[in-house]
């Protein structure tokens, strides 16, 4: 990540630190709940748990092995990064020893539970609000990040579309899209994917099936660089599609729209969600997009998946340069299970669409591989 | 997130070897007087329960728990869509929505008939996160919960035939992605796509790598985000899942001729993991280098691999038959120079092995 747009996060980390009163901010994670860490420090630990520190005027790190404190040294030349096989013992009594009222700790849904039980605890649902609102309301610069991770989902699409092929095995279908990515510079990829007919209810990790003719072949693409996620969903058939996936496939499209033409500031993830659900509905598919399938519509994008999802009971607000990914995915009981999804930016007068590639069913071709 | 394959494969690893581990579990179990143990499981601390059950979550977090007289129940965070392939890849016995992790482990408790305040065992109770703990904790009393990390490290090791067969091949999967390199690769991207193509085609699970990119200008093992130009000489660290079994490779790659020092570096590394499979890590004689350091990592508790010793301490007790990766760095006139490899470790009369992959 640009030294520019660090140094734009940790002038608004200190500011909203100030403002909450806050002299010490402590953030935890790890491989899987990393995006805090990377918010406050520009951090992303690979094996074991990682805590930044962050005060008015300084920063630091504490890592569990020699490994990664090297590693994160040679990445970040100008941070103090220190390694403790103790780790949570040590922040533990770093904790006890600071003023709680004025140490916040976050974010409070990972934070191992010995750093939980401090009394800086007590205030970890208000320190992870602070940086939840700070990563959900995005600068210019960090939309412009995930726009760039746009570009790498909608070539890599092209690239998993171009190896969906006849008698492939889904998790070299995955294998060829990664090795790929990896040549763009992109380090993580989030993905998950189907394939089958209308017994297919779900996406999953890539198993061992081989793709056959007449397969919907589905996905949720989601490559990271310089630390912003894009997302992108697609599905596509193997084969000629029937009339019954082309008709079954326009509620989504029409779905897709509905939605994205409620992504404008003043409106809500819930606004999103229920433009997306009244297209199903209309169609007699309510059930479809309930918890009994699926009834998330979207999420935000960024560091991770930002804030809480696109569902018809949440009241988060849009403003200009949040970004988020709206799909209006779930069973179809004619053509099964179905995905369509485009990155969107808030705009002052409505969205920017991201996305650029063709929502229409596609199809790849039926030979073998 | 994992994106590899996740599948089980009932002749690598048999139900039995699974119930068998249940056993060694609940043995302990009674030896401390529990009345149930939860192991919490998430991508980024996924072994124990996948030492259990064959079961890692690709994505979000689970529970298990293990009570004394039924199969291993597992509550998961996941969409119950998902359930179909959770019990297609893991040993379980029910398989339970629970989106609030603590409010499902507790209404299983009591629909267990598992009395309250009874004492119940968490492996890794300090770094379990809080939404799950605190909760637990307040309910449940913090006095009744202990943490159960080390009686599941006595039971963890050492490793069974089936273990050692499932590391041997994510070593040969990491073997054959190294060989695979074209000799003219010469940045960091190109040789991330070997890498992948290969180890993933293979069946891969989760391939994680580490480069060093130049190693006359330095010897850390960077992640890669973006691109980089290898120098003449670099290092290269390859962290290879299959099926949930982790083994490390790391070697020193030059083009030309290799830097003065590697061959003396690279025979005391073989010796060193001879006499690591033979004796154990007591007395391993010195790098042939100033400034040269080891570590020996295994799997304890819910990381795949966790820092047990080095060349200065020793932090948790390295059971004779265990498995674990040996890893050295020395900095040598002509440059750095870094190696890591797989072995089971020899001690008390019992003689280990170099995994050969």
């Amino acid at each position: 990540m640009s030294a520019q747009l660090r140094e734009e996060r940790g002038v608004r980390l200190r500011t909203a630190m100030e403002q909450a009163g806050l002299d010490l901010l402590v953030v935890t994670g790890n491989a899987w709940r990393s995006d805090y860490l990377r918010y406050a420090l520009d951090v992303t630990p690979m094996e074991g748990q990682a805590v930044a520190f962050v005060t008015a005027n300084d920063a630091w790190l504490m890592v569990e092995t020699p490994a990664e404190a090297e590693r994160i040294a040679a990445e970040q030349p100008g941070l103090k990064v220190e390694w403790r096989a103790d780790l949570l013992a040590r922040v533990r009594q770093a904790l006890d020893a600071a003023r709680p009222e004025r140490t916040g700790l976050a974010p409070a849904h990972s934070t191992p539970a010995l750093l939980a039980r401090s009394a800086a605890g007590a205030g970890m649902q208000a320190a992870t609000a602070l940086l939840d609102g700070l990563m959900v309301r995005k600068t210019a610069a960090e939309a412009d990040r995930v726009e760039q991770a746009v570009r790498l989902a909608d070539e890599g699409y092209e690239v998993f579309r171009a190896a969906a092929r006849v008698g492939r095995r889904e998790f070299e279908l995955v294998g060829e899209l990664e090795a790929w990515l990896r040549t763009q510079g992109c380090p993580e990829n989030f993905m998950i994917m189907g394939s089958g007919g209308k017994e297919v209810r779900t996406m999953r990790p890539p198993g061992e099936r081989q793709l056959a003719a007449g397969d919907l072949v589905t996905t949720e693409l989601t490559p990271c660089l310089d630390g912003y996620y894009a997302q992108i969903c697609r599905t596509l058939v193997l084969g000629t599609p029937t009339r019954e996936q082309l008709d079954s496939y326009q509620v989504f499209m029409d779905a897709l729209e509905a939605g994205i033409a409620a992504v404008k500031p003043g409106n809500t993830h819930g606004d999103v969600a229920r433009a997306q659900n009244d297209i199903f509905r209309r169609h007699g598919l309510g059930e479809y997009v309930t918890s009994k399938y699926t009834r998330v519509r979207g999420h935000g994008m960024g560091l991770y998946v930002d804030g809480p999802h696109v569902l018809e009971d949440v009241d988060l607000v849009l403003e200009p340069d949040m970004t988020l990914v709206v799909h209006p995915n779930t069973y179809h009981p004619v053509a099964g299970y179905i995905v369509l999804g485009d990155t969107v930016r808030v705009t002052a007068g409505g969205c920017k669409v991201l996305t650029r590639t063709p929502r229409e069913l596609r199809s790849a071709p039926a030979g073998l591989a | 997130m994992r994106r590899g394959l996740m599948s089980w494969s009932r002749e690598e690893l048999p139900a039995s070897v699974l119930d068998e581990r249940v056993a060694r579990l609940r043995a302990g179990m009674k030896h401390e007087g529990l009345a149930a143990v939860l192991a919490y499981t998430s991508f980024a601390e996924p072994a124990a329960v996948h030492w259990l059950t064959n079961f890692t979550p690709y994505w979000s977090e689970a529970m298990l728990l293990v009570l004394p007289d039924e199969a291993p129940i597992l509550l998961a965070s996941l969409t119950p869509r998902v359930h179909g392939w959770i019990r297609e890849v893991s040993h379980l016995g029910e398989v339970v929505s629970a989106p609030r992790l603590a409010q499902g482990v507790l209404d299983m408790l009591a629909g267990k008939g598992v009395q309250p305040g009874a004492r119940l065992g968490v492996v890794g109770l300090d770094s379990l996160p809080a939404a799950v703990a605190l909760p637990l904790m307040k309910t449940w009393g913090a006095a009744a919960i202990v943490d159960a990390a080390p009686m599941f490290a006595a039971v963890r090791q050492p490793c069974g035939k089936e273990e050692l067969a499932l590391a041997s091949r994510a070593l040969a999967i990491a073997r054959r992605a190294v060989a695979e390199v074209p000799d003219d690769v010469r940045n960091t991207s190109a040789l991330a796509a070997a890498i992948e193509a290969s180890a993933r085609a293979a069946g891969a699970e989760e391939v994680l790598y580490r480069v060093a990119p130049d190693l006359s200008r330095g010897g850390a093992l960077g992640r890669l985000e973006g691109e980089f130009p290898l120098g003449a000489a670099y290092a290269l660290e390859l962290s290879v899942a299959y099926k949930g079994h982790w083994i490390r490779l790391g070697g020193s790659q030059a083009r030309g001729a290799a830097p003065a020092g590697w061959d003396a570096a690279g025979a005391w590394f073989d010796d060193s993991l001879s006499r690591l499979a033979g004796r154990g890590a007591d007395g391993l004689p010195a790098a042939p280098a100033g400034a040269s350091r080891w570590s020996l990592e295994l799997c304890t508790g819910v990381q795949p691999l966790s820092l047990a010793r080095t060349h200065e301490r020793e932090f948790v007790s390295l059971p004779p038959g265990s498995l674990a990766v040996f890893s050295a760095h020395a900095e040598l006139e002509g440059g750095h120079w870094y190696r890591s490899a797989p072995l089971t470790l020899g001690g008390g009369g019992q003689r280990g092995q170099v995994l050969r992959g």
